[in-house]
């Protein structure tokens, strides 16, 4: 698992404003793991989180640790950038789709590490986080898995 | 029972001026869109009693738009309030009027001051905390994000190369140097090489593959058949229409993304033209949304009037360009004419123009059956679908 470098004071950037039911994500992301809700009932992993599963409507749904292995789907380069964004051009804005299965779950991420030239879909992806400890909150992003 | 066909007409439209106009409130525009359209129509505020405001109409904090201009047209009890996309709240109109819910209903919309892209945000001096946890708004994303990332997605699958979205933006401009209203056409016409050349906001869409950006209203009347026969203008008669949706705000999309049987756009369109009892090659004209170049080719596709990869070769063909099969967003569209921000009554003006015979130079020789698509919310998220003829 890869924790980036602390993010540095001031963070300007938009964060979450984390709703009550998806504190167990953010607390979870805080201890360095991802978690997508799993349905209890049909299997299936919902992403993004909703109340109730998206494929059998049951409201049981377990917050279900998922390996952040992943590959490339989709992805864009932004030469333009709202707010403290703008600083940051060019910034990769990437789509991972989890090795888990059923359900494809396609998260959205930055993506860092990796040249814009050197991006390819299909390419192997993994989480990393990093710590906001200045805004009391961890974040995910998007980063190349060698091999 | 089959929709009611030409039992509503629209029978009163009308466009402010579209671009910069600092000096002017969204409310100021709506107000002269509202009193446009009647005037087009040869009817008053007192004729109104249904509302279809868009989306993204400003009022006072705390009420709705419908309870805000209820109150503002002179406290109106009305009778029909729709919301949704132009395409679809006209839809839904025209069945409310054939069955007697209302009898003219006014569609609008108006922005001043506002700004849709990623532009002209300030430096905050601290992290703003967004509602939607799963906001794009953390990791720098907005709509154009999402769209070049449908993009990029839709080119590796497809082969599609960004010079063939790009031809979307020749043939609009092309269409906008023939609107005196428009805000770009006055800018003469581009070509593929311009497009590529024009600097990348989020690739693989450059500045040219993206609609623009600017102040404007519009309003649009439809009226039962009764009314419709008395009004000033020819009857734009609703021959069906529908709405549909697939998924919620831009927070992702599920796999498949372009599945053979289509998403909302298909759905829409499906049952719209069905209602309305016409085939594709029907169509003399169409409005088409194209926030983008990607998405005018994906709306071909989804509205089954080529088959699924095959949107940028449709276009390449000529077919959407004045003189083609089915000339599209003859006003320049999205992507030259206006962008106003909830602009998707734009598409169904034009195609109300053109069945008029209103549109001079850019005029498409006896246009008599048009369809105007609505969509976004997500890419294709939420669409709308409006065929409409004029005798």
């Amino acid at each position: 698992m890869t924790i980036l470098e602390a993010a540095a004071a001031p963070y300007l950037k938009p964060l979450p404003s984390v709703q009550a039911a998806h504190r167990p994500f953010f607390d979870a992301l805080r201890g360095h793991q991802f978690m997508v809700p799993r349905c209890d009932d049909c299997g299936d992993y919902n992403w993004v989180p909703y109340p109730a599963c998206r494929s059998c409507l049951s409201e049981r749904q377990t917050w279900t640790r998922v390996s952040g292995n992943a590959t490339l789907y989709t992805y864009t380069v932004c030469h333009r950038g709202p707010g403290a964004f703008a600083a940051e051009v060019p910034y990769v804005i990437a789509l991972g789709e989890l090795t888990e299965q059923p359900r494809p779950c396609l998260i959205l991420g930055n993506l860092t590490g990796c040249p814009p030239e050197d991006i390819r879909i299909g390419m192997p992806m993994k989480i990393a986080y990093q710590d906001i400890p200045s805004e009391d909150i961890t974040l995910w992003r998007w980063i190349p898995a060698s091999g | 029972m089959p929709f009611p066909r030409r039992q509503a007409a629209i029978v009163g439209i009308y466009t402010t001026k579209q671009g910069k106009i600092p000096d002017r409130t969204s409310f100021s525009l709506q107000l002269e869109a509202i009193k446009g359209a009647l005037d087009d129509a040869g009817l008053t505020t007192a004729d109104i009693d249904g509302l279809l405001p868009m989306s993204g109409t400003e009022h006072i904090p705390g009420t709705t738009a419908h309870q805000f201009w209820a109150e503002q047209l002179g406290e109106r009890p009305l009778s029909l309030v729709e919301t949704g996309g132009a395409s679809g709240q006209l839809a839904k109109a025209a069945a409310s009027i054939a069955a007697g819910l209302t009898d003219v209903a006014v569609l609008f919309f108006g922005r001043a001051g506002a700004r849709t892209g990623p532009g002209g945000t300030a430096m905050p001096d601290r992290a703003p905390r967004v509602a939607d946890d799963w906001s794009f708004a953390t990791v720098g994303g907005y709509m154009t994000s999402w769209y070049a990332m449908w993009a990029r997605r839709y080119m590796h699958e497809f082969h599609v190369s960004d010079a063939d979205l790009a031809e979307v933006a020749v043939f609009t401009r092309y269409h906008a140097t023939l609107n005196p209203d428009s805000v770009m056409g006055g800018k003469g016409e581009i070509t593929v090489d311009d497009v590529l050349a024009s600097r990348y906001v989020c690739e693989p869409l450059h500045l040219l593959d993206c609609s623009i950006d600017n102040d404007g209203g519009y309003a649009v009347v439809i009226a039962s058949a009764d009314l419709a026969r008395d009004c000033r203008k020819k009857p734009v008669w609703v021959l069906g229409g529908a709405e549909a949706y697939y998924t919620d705000f831009y927070a992702t999309i599920n796999d498949p993304w372009f599945p053979n049987e289509g998403k909302a756009v298909r759905k829409a369109t499906d049952r719209a033209f069905g209602l309305a009892g016409i085939t594709r090659d029907e169509i003399d004209v169409a409005g088409l949304y194209d926030c983008f170049t990607i998405t005018t080719v994906r709306n071909l596709e989804e509205m089954g009037f080529c088959k699924l990869g095959e949107g940028a070769d449709y276009v390449k063909d000529g077919h959407l360009r004045l003189g083609g099969l089915m000339p599209t967003n003859t006003d320049g569209g999205l992507l030259s004419n206006s962008h106003c921000g909830d602009p998707s009554g734009m598409h169904t003006i034009e195609v109300v123009r053109q069945l008029r015979g209103e549109c001079g130079a850019r005029q498409v020789p006896g246009a008599r059956i048009g369809v105007s698509l609505q969509q976004g919310w997500a890419v294709h998220g939420m669409a709308s679908t409006l065929v409409m003829a004029a005798d």
